[in-house]
This record gives C-alpha cells, structure tokens and sequence, in this order.
C-alpha cells in the first residue's frame, strides 16, 4: 500500500510540468511551437535522471539514497519517453501537415529526433515487471538503447537550435557519472587483483 | 565491462571535444549591426513583409540585434528568418536548422 501511494505521488510530481505544458497549450496562451522546446528538454532530463544513479553507485557504493533513485529508475526512463511523445505530438499539431512532416524529415535536425523516439520506444515497452523477468539478461541490454537514444536526442537539439552550451550542459553530469564509474570499476577490479 | 566502461568514457570525452570545436555560427548569433533600436522599423512593418513573401506567420520576435520570424510557406514548410531590423532586407533563413537562404554578401 506504501509503495503504490509513493508511485502515485512520483507519477503525480513527473506529470504536472506535462499537465502545465498541455493546459497553456490548450488554453491558447502558447503555441504548439513554443512547447516543443520545454517537452524536449523535460524528456532529456528525466532520461539524464535515469542514467545517473548506476553509474554512481558504481562508483560511490549502494547507499540508501542511490538505492532508492534506482528503485525509481524505470519510472523516470518511461516518464522520459512520456515527455517525448508529448513532444512529437506538439510537433504533429505544430506541422498539421502530415505530407509537410513527411517532406521535412530528411532534415538532420528531424530524422535525428524521430530515430531517438524510436530508439526509446522499444526499452519503454518493457518496462513492466513481466518482461524484466522474463527478458532476464536481455532486459538490460535493450535498455542500453538509451544511451544511443540520448546522444541523438542531443544531436537533434544542437541541429536544431545550433547552441551546443545547453545540450553540453545536459551532458556534464553523465560524463562526470561514467567517469566515476570508470574509476569504481578500475578501484574494484584493483581490490579484487590483490585479494587474489 | 572494463572495455565498456572505457568505451563509453571515450565516446562521450569526443563527443564533449566536437562540441566545443562546433564553429560559433548559431542561428540565435546572426548579428545584423542594426544601431539603436529607435532607428527600427516596426513589427508590424516586419509582418507586412513576411505576409508579402506569402507566408503564414506564427511568430516575431527580437533575436539578438535582428528580426526574427517564425513561419509557414505556402507549401507548409516551417521556416525561421531574420531580417535587418533597419532596411528589414531578408537575410537569413533557416528550415529546421539547415540554412536554406542568405542574402547575396550577407555574412553576420
């Protein structure tokens, strides 16, 4: 009972920017066009949210509050894919032209965004108890789709808006994890030689 | 997962070095050496022009020292433009981040 009541109230505070994006949408306060930028961004981060805590318990060791950041992992991986199928759908109401969209995807700044979607679609769709149990070993691996979904993701933004600071700025914190990571495992591996 | 780890340290160090060597040439860095904004024409002047392109308009803005426009062609392409806020000459503009036109000897 505990647990679904913290699921609820995570899902509630990962859905309220949503909740605000589609109501100034809806409202008319803003155009579809202005909310690609906000949708985007909110996807990239909560796949950012997602990627760190491995990464830093490699490094730092499984204390409880990196336990329970990776308790909620999965939540904040499907919340990211969430953000980016709101983001394609402001894309569709911005476009309104399904022959418009099919012309400009051969743009890099478009092919690129839509393959992360895809990227991200398939580690999404199994992120239910069912399939990590039954994926096992494999589970884990198509979840590594991230990572490529996340460089593309950030590709797509640099092509878009041609300002590398901010998309560099979303990468620092993973580069820092994976080098901590790096130095974590080198520290084990060391320990374990010796212990030999 | 040694190969990995390191693997992944390199990618991202090279990505992160690409990134800082990308040439300064973003879109919000037009510079259109405009003067002082009382010399400017007015946005509603901006809009007659981008109408008389024959474009649906969706958004102005100030960008920088130029005009900035956001907006559909007649055949449904979302395009990004900037024009001197001055002569409110078209200069540059962008479809989806990809320069589709600059304004012969424009190099701001």
């Amino acid at each position: 009972m505990k647990s679904s009541v913290t699921k609820g109230f995570l899902w509630l505070l990962l859905s309220i920017p949503g909740i605000l994006m589609l109501w100034s949408f809806t409202q008319g306060e803003a155009l579809a066009m202005d909310m690609l930028h906000p949708s985007g961004e909110m996807s990239v981060r909560l796949m950012i949210l997602a990627m760190l805590p491995g990464p830093l318990s490699e490094f730092f060791g499984l204390n409880r509050f990196l336990r329970g950041w990776i308790a909620i992992r999965r939540n904040l991986g499907v919340a990211a894919f969430g953000y980016a199928l709101l983001h394609m759908i402001f894309y569709i109401f911005d476009m309104n032209s399904f022959a418009a969209m099919v012309e400009e995807f051969g743009f890099p700044g478009i092919w690129t965004g839509w393959l992360s979607l895809v990227l991200m679609l398939l580690p999404a769709v199994i992120s239910f108890n069912y399939a990590m149990r039954t994926l096992g070993r494999t589970w884990k691996k198509v979840q590594r789709l991230v990572y490529a979904a996340f460089i593309l993701g950030l590709v797509h933004w640099i092509l878009l808006d041609w300002a590398w600071q901010p998309a560099l700025v979303h990468l620092a914190p993973l580069i820092l994890a994976w080098i901590l990571r790096f130095i974590g495992r080198r520290r084990r591996y060391r320990v374990q030689r010796s212990m030999t | 997962m040694r190969r990995i780890s390191r693997k992944y340290t390199a990618v991202a160090a090279v990505l992160a070095t690409l990134m800082l060597a990308q040439p300064a040439y973003a879109d919000g860095d037009i510079k259109c050496d405009a003067g002082p904004t009382k010399d400017w024409k007015s946005i509603s002047k901006l809009k007659k022009k981008a109408w008389m392109e024959g474009w649906e308009l969706l958004k102005t803005q100030v960008e920088g020292d130029c005009y900035e426009v956001y907006a559909r062609t007649e055949s449904g392409q979302a395009i990004e433009a900037f024009f001197h806020p001055v002569t409110l000459k078209k200069l540059v503009v962008y479809r989806r981040g990809t320069e589709i036109y600059r304004a012969p000897g424009f190099t701001g």
